[in-house]
């Protein structure tokens, strides 16, 4: 048996299905990636009782044809901000779904948000959540976010100590922002108490009442209602500011500004990263590698449509208006922005100021985005997509592969061992290819090209903008704890 | 058939040597933007053949006999529907109404449940508006006929772009708009006639402005900057301003749209009185257009806002010529679009054309 590749070659069998320990696995001649030493290059690896039990890094002529450009085993990837849908919105993902779709893009850690139904807001719904990811069999960790206030409805604090002591990660309104500064200052005073974080959704709901699209060339002309980058910048400015009162009088009071969008949101975080504030930040594929030129049909990744003085390309202008207009499926919140904010996007990723890459994967039923555009409900499913859309970006060279790797493994670890009650836990363990620990990683061949269809998606929300489209990277098998979580259906069969 | 109840044979007779002969090719009108300038000339001479129609003392030709085209309005709109149903009565169609008061829509059934159930029930045209921008494009990915958007959201409104077109060359010596200076005053931001004239406009080679308050230009400056060089294929550059007499100036074309009450309730301008003095179309700020200039209003009016009775009902106006020709422009669509179902090859390859862009080729003066 053979992965699908020239030089890669496995061994021996895995467990027979997912969920249960990997016995053997052994894979020849393939590139490792492991973001904890920095150490990237050919290697072998044996995974034995769902232990990785040895690490070999190859050199010389045992190391000949291996490249980067084939067969990649890497850490098992963390998604710091994902929508499972369970309770209350099971048409449109269920945790074992979502833990399905997972596996297939590589993740063997997803944090839920809280926006379900009930809202995570007492212990009782964790429990809930807990026990359906125990009962889909999958060994995708599933953690949670707590909500910020009770039922996200931005009047009061949500039972955060109780949600603290059943185990959740942090506290978020997602989907939202914590509606008033003043509420957003007690719930980073009583989580910091906690030791733990408040992640906030960034957005000024007045300056993007009735909002459809971001503010700007693209929306002018499609005569879509503005999403100003001011209602980014507005509430990442007032969120620095609580946090930098709340900490004169709770030191562990912890931001996390989740799904960044704006060329100027980033810079703000960027100076108060500076500044010493207990502030971090991450951005999302789509913002990464999509603009709001998709909207108007565009099919061109961002980077091709920056012009070479760095302002953004006309697709008008280019004739790169190649799709039907209106896409519900690129409805999204915070929207896709100019190629211009997707660029700063990647800039605060290869500097530090937002070090990891978090999916935002917002499943939704045909229901809720088969409609008006305007009507759309916002989000991508973009779970299972999020390393092909990196790997575009490794492809054009602007984002080194090991920095790839480190933005969906180590970043998102590191991001969770600066939460002061979590620093100790196996969320903030180092996500690294460590000889004598649980297997927990990922095989992917980066040359290895796959269509996004509605069949392929493991994830029931087919609302991703790439259906119908390839992308590079096809995940071969993903290992979480030592059990298998996912493995591709053709990886065995030669 | 006969030339007698044949409106035009356009796509079949030999071109002129100025106008290159071309064949309608779309299956849907949703915007002016894909459609070619050599397009928009057939449009325009189709409207003739139909003003000949409309000339008789019977308006009506079996052009269209036993297809049925449907209206479906989410939105209240007199003329615009009345506008459609008469233009495909005359064609000898059949015509099916439906208002949302009406119909299921009230009890929850999606657009696209509802756009099923009305192919169902036999639509084969479908004439649409709807308050949401991009509405019709969902409808045509799902519409097995054509669809006509008769107006959606802050986005398109194409039929009343052709037929100001239309209404502008009837005016205009030479039927020619290279170089005619045409103002629209008012609230840019969230009309939709706006949007189709600029394409259209842009595309005929005018020296287009656009004005109103700052609030209701939002974004409009950027997109004039966008195309200030030329940059866009078949389309020239145009002007945004608030200074509206720097708009009138010497304008060949001078036309207000609606204000509507809500903008004061959004925070976006102080008072009607206050957009009436500074932005309204009086006589004397139409003083400052040629003599010979034309004022325009798609309708319905506020008279004392945004323009002042005087000037809707004096000499220059062609207010009423515009409703009158709507129903010659929308006649013309409806035609070509019935048309241009065989004349495409079917389903597929009428879907297909429109699916892919056509680079625009406008008249080379504006170059």
């Amino acid at each position: 048996m053979s992965l699908q590749s020239k030089t890669a070659s496995r061994t021996t069998a895995l467990g027979p299905s997912v969920g249960e320990v990997v016995e053997r696995f052994e894979l020849e001649k393939a590139w490792l990636v492991d973001p904890v030493s920095g150490r990237e290059g050919p290697g072998e690896i044996v995974v034995t009782d769902g232990v990785l039990e040895s690490v070999v890094w190859l050199e010389g002529e045992e190391a000949s044809g291996v490249t980067d450009k084939g067969v990649v085993v890497a850490p098992g990837f963390f998604d710091l901000h994902a929508h499972f849908r369970e309770p209350g919105f099971e048409d449109a993902e269920t945790v074992a779904t979502g833990a399905a779709a997972a596996a297939h893009g590589g993740y063997t850690t997803v944090a839920m948000m809280p926006n379900t139904s009930p809202a995570l807001d007492e212990p009782g719904v964790l429990e809930r959540i807990r026990s359906a990811a125990r009962a889909s069999g999958s060994p995708v960790e599933v953690l949670a976010y707590g909500a910020v206030s009770a039922d996200r409805a931005g009047e009061q604090l949500s039972a955060m100590g109780e949600l603290a002591d059943a185990g959740v990660i942090g506290y978020s309104d997602d989907g939202a922002p914590v509606r008033t500064a003043k509420l957003l200052r007690s719930a980073l005073l009583y989580a910091g108490m906690l030791g733990l974080p408040v992640v906030e959704h960034a957005e000024d709901l007045e300056l993007t009442a009735s909002a459809e699209a971001n503010e700007g060339y693209v929306a002018s002309i499609l005569g879509l209602a503005g999403w100003p980058t001011a209602g980014e910048v507005n509430a990442v400015s007032r969120d620095l500011a609580v946090l930098a009162d709340a900490l004169r009088d709770e030191p562990r009071a912890r931001l996390h500004l989740t799904h960044l969008s704006t060329t100027a949101s980033l810079d703000l975080v960027r100076r108060a990263k500076a500044a010493g504030l207990p502030v971090t930040c991450d951005v999302t594929p789509h913002h990464l590698a999509l603009a709001d030129e998709w909207i108007a049909g565009a099919r061109r990744w961002s980077w091709e449509a920056l012009g070479p003085d760095g302002t953004s390309r006309d697709p008008w202008a280019d004739e790169a208006l190649t799709a039907w207009p209106y896409d519900t499926s690129l409805r999204v919140n915070p929207p896709l922005r100019t190629p211009v904010d997707a660029a700063a996007c990647l800039a605060a990723l290869l500097d530090g100021t937002a070090s990891a890459v978090v999916t935002d994967h917002a499943p939704h039923t045909v229901v809720d985005k088969e409609v008006e555009f305007g009507m759309a409900s916002n989000g991508i499913s973009g779970i299972e997509t999020a390393l092909g859309v990196l790997i575009a970006l490794v492809d054009s060279c602007r984002l080194p592969l090991a920095r790839a790797i480190a933005a969906l493994t180590t970043a998102p670890a590191a991001i969770v061992a600066g939460w002061p009650a979590l620093a100790a836990t196996a969320a903030a363990r180092k996500r690294g290819l460590t000889e004598g620990a649980p297997a927990d990683l990922v095989v992917f061949d980066r040359a290895d090209r796959w269509t996004v269809t509605e069949e392929s998606l493991r994830s029931k929300g087919k609302n991703s903008p790439f259906i119908g489209r390839e992308l590079s990277g096809r995940v071969l098998l993903t290992i979480a704890g030592g059990r298998l979580a996912y493995e591709d259906p053709k990886g065995g069969d030669e | 058939m006969n030339v007698e109840t044949e409106p035009a044979a356009v796509g079949r007779t030999a071109g002129s040597a100025r106008t290159q002969e071309v064949a309608w090719h779309h299956r849907h009108l949703l915007d002016v933007d894909v459609v070619t300038w050599p397009e928009i000339e057939l449009i325009m001479r189709t409207t003739d053949e139909m003003k000949g129609v409309l000339a008789r003392p019977i308006r009506k030709v079996p052009a269209l006999n036993g297809r049925r085209v449907t209206t479906l309005f989410y939105e209240a709109s007199t003329r615009t529907r009345v506008s459609f149903e008469t233009a495909a009565r005359n064609l000898s169609a059949d015509v099916v109404s439906v208002a949302t008061a009406t119909s299921s829509v009230t009890k929850g059934e999606s657009l696209v449940d509802t756009i099923r159930t009305l192919e169902a029930l036999g639509a084969e045209i479908l004439v649409m508006r709807h308050s949401v921008s991009g509405a019709p494009y969902l409808a045509a990915e799902i519409f097995g006929g054509h669809v006509l958007n008769g107006g959606d959201g802050w986005h398109a409104h194409p039929t009343q772009a052709l037929l100001d077109l239309y209404t502008m060359r009837q005016h205009l010596a030479g039927g020619d708009l290279r170089g005619r200076k045409v103002a629209i005053v008012g609230d840019i931001l969230h009309s939709r006639v706006a949007r189709s004239n600029i394409w259209s406009l842009t595309a005929a080679g005018a020296d287009l402005w656009l004005c109103g308050p700052a609030t209701l230009l939002r974004g409009m400056d950027r997109w004039a900057t966008a195309w200030d060089g030329g940059a866009i294929p078949g389309h020239g550059r145009f002007h945004v301003t608030s200074d509206v007499d720097a708009a009138v100036r010497d304008a060949d074309v001078v036309m207000a749209l609606r204000i509507q009450r809500e903008r004061m309730q959004g925070g976006l301008l102080p008072s009607l009185r206050e957009y009436a003095a500074r932005f309204g179309l009086n006589a004397e700020r139409v003083s400052l257009a040629k003599p010979e200039a034309i004022v325009m209003h798609p309708g319905p009016m506020n008279e004392g806002i945004e323009i002042a009775p005087d000037v809707a009902t004096s000499g220059r106006a062609v207010i009423t010529e515009q409703v009158a020709n709507g129903v010659a422009v929308r006649m013309a669509l409806l035609y070509l679009l019935a048309g241009a179902h065989e004349a495409a090859g079917g389903h597929e390859a009428a879907h297909e054309a429109v699916h892919v862009r056509e680079a625009a080729r406008a008249p080379e003066a504006i170059r």
